[in-house]
């Protein structure tokens, strides 16, 4: 994950994310619709999304589904019933982490 | 632009070299290399040899262009690091066993406290009770048999073929299978050292072992087989 040392902390909530907008994702796919979203801003390196790929998937949170595309397997990710349920989980942690932040960086704003 | 189906052969080949052993690991490897390359062909108008060595440094495989001859870069690029793929699958490694421990101890209670097993476990001790009346030997002979038979099933099946071996979460799924084949053996060993020139030695204890040992690798093959299956039908897909 390129950018900033900040970013890191929120890979796998931004992965569930994504998972929960979408039906099921593949993984250069994310790392495409990441740098999109963030008009470049932010690219996740292959090196930091598979290990936290690979981890929600032993954790539970992610299922696997493999098709034949292009003479070769894609494995797609998608978010179980638990994977789902703690999605909005992080999503309410880092809406309280950024507001938390707002009011200490801005107090103004926040 | 899409790759052909040499090219993509080539960074199938060319992960084979950089010790990308395990197919259920390259697959996933090899989908994002070939969509990372087609990708960059298309939006950034490089080649194809540049793509692919801008594609193997993103995972990490570091590559020291000094001394290199302009015509060897692509070459020495490839194949001159693979530190990036070998934290890949040990990662991988990591989180498969965590996953099948997962699976394992998720599907433990429901298994122990169900019908079949309970039917199974009384066929063993009749049986075990049977040969014990012809002797002790044949006892503990039947009981290490439960334990023994299971674990060389998952050790045939987990080996038998070259998918599996060459299967990371197959292999994986059978590490275990060797300690445990050998444990039965293990433990009388240690009973007749620590109950060495007793006369009545209480045998009890070496089946009452045996039967929970049994428990755990009776279980460990149910969670084998849901493996097996599930990539098996990912070999098939794969090789069609």
């Amino acid at each position: 994950m390129s950018n900033s040392k900040l970013y890191k902390g929120s890979l796998t909530t931004i992965i569930l994310k994504l998972l929960n907008e979408n039906d099921k994702m593949y993984g250069y796919e994310i790392t495409q619709r990441v740098k999109e979203l963030t008009k470049g801003e932010l690219k996740i390196t292959e090196g930091a999304l598979y290990p936290a790929l690979h981890k929600l998937e032993a954790e539970g949170l992610l299922d696997v589904e493999v098709a034949k595309v292009d003479n070769r397997l894609r494995k797609y990710y998608k978010l179980t019933e638990t994977g789902t349920k703690e999605t909005v989980n992080k999503l309410e942690e880092l809406a309280e982490y950024i507001k938390t932040m707002q009011a200490l960086v801005n107090p103004k704003l926040a | 632009m899409k790759l052909t189906k040499a090219e993509i052969q080539f960074i199938d080949n060319y992960l084979i070299k950089n010790e990308v052993k395990y197919w259920d690991v390259r697959l996933e490897l090899l989908d994002h290399i070939v969509s990372a390359v087609e990708d960059k062909i298309t939006n950034e108008g490089v080649s194809f040899n540049e793509a692919l060595l801008d594609v193997h440094s993103g995972f990490g495989n570091q590559f020291i262009e000094f001394g290199v001859s302009k015509d060897k870069i692509f070459e020495k690029g490839l194949y001159q690091s693979n530190t990036g793929f070998k934290k890949f699958i040990k990662q991988k490694q990591k989180e498969i066993g965590r996953k099948h421990r997962k699976a394992y101890w998720k599907t433990f209670l429901p298994f122990i406290s169900s019908i079949r097993f309970f039917i199974e476990l009384l066929v063993l001790t009749i049986v075990t009770l049977i040969a014990y009346q012809y002797s002790i030997k044949a006892g503990l002979f039947v009981a290490m048999s439960g334990i023994i038979i299971t674990e060389f099933t998952k050790l045939f099946y987990g080996g038998l073929k070259k998918f599996k071996t060459k299967s990371l979460n197959m292999q994986l799924a059978v590490s275990s299978s060797l300690l445990l084949t050998q444990m039965p053996y293990w433990l009388i060993m240690l009973f007749n050292w620590h109950y060495e020139g007793l006369e009545m030695k209480p045998y009890y204890i070496l089946f009452i072992l045996f039967a929970l040992l049994f428990v755990f690798s009776r279980h460990s093959l149910n969670n084998f087989i849901k493996i097996y299956n599930i990539y098996n039908e990912r070999y098939q897909l794969l090789t069609t």
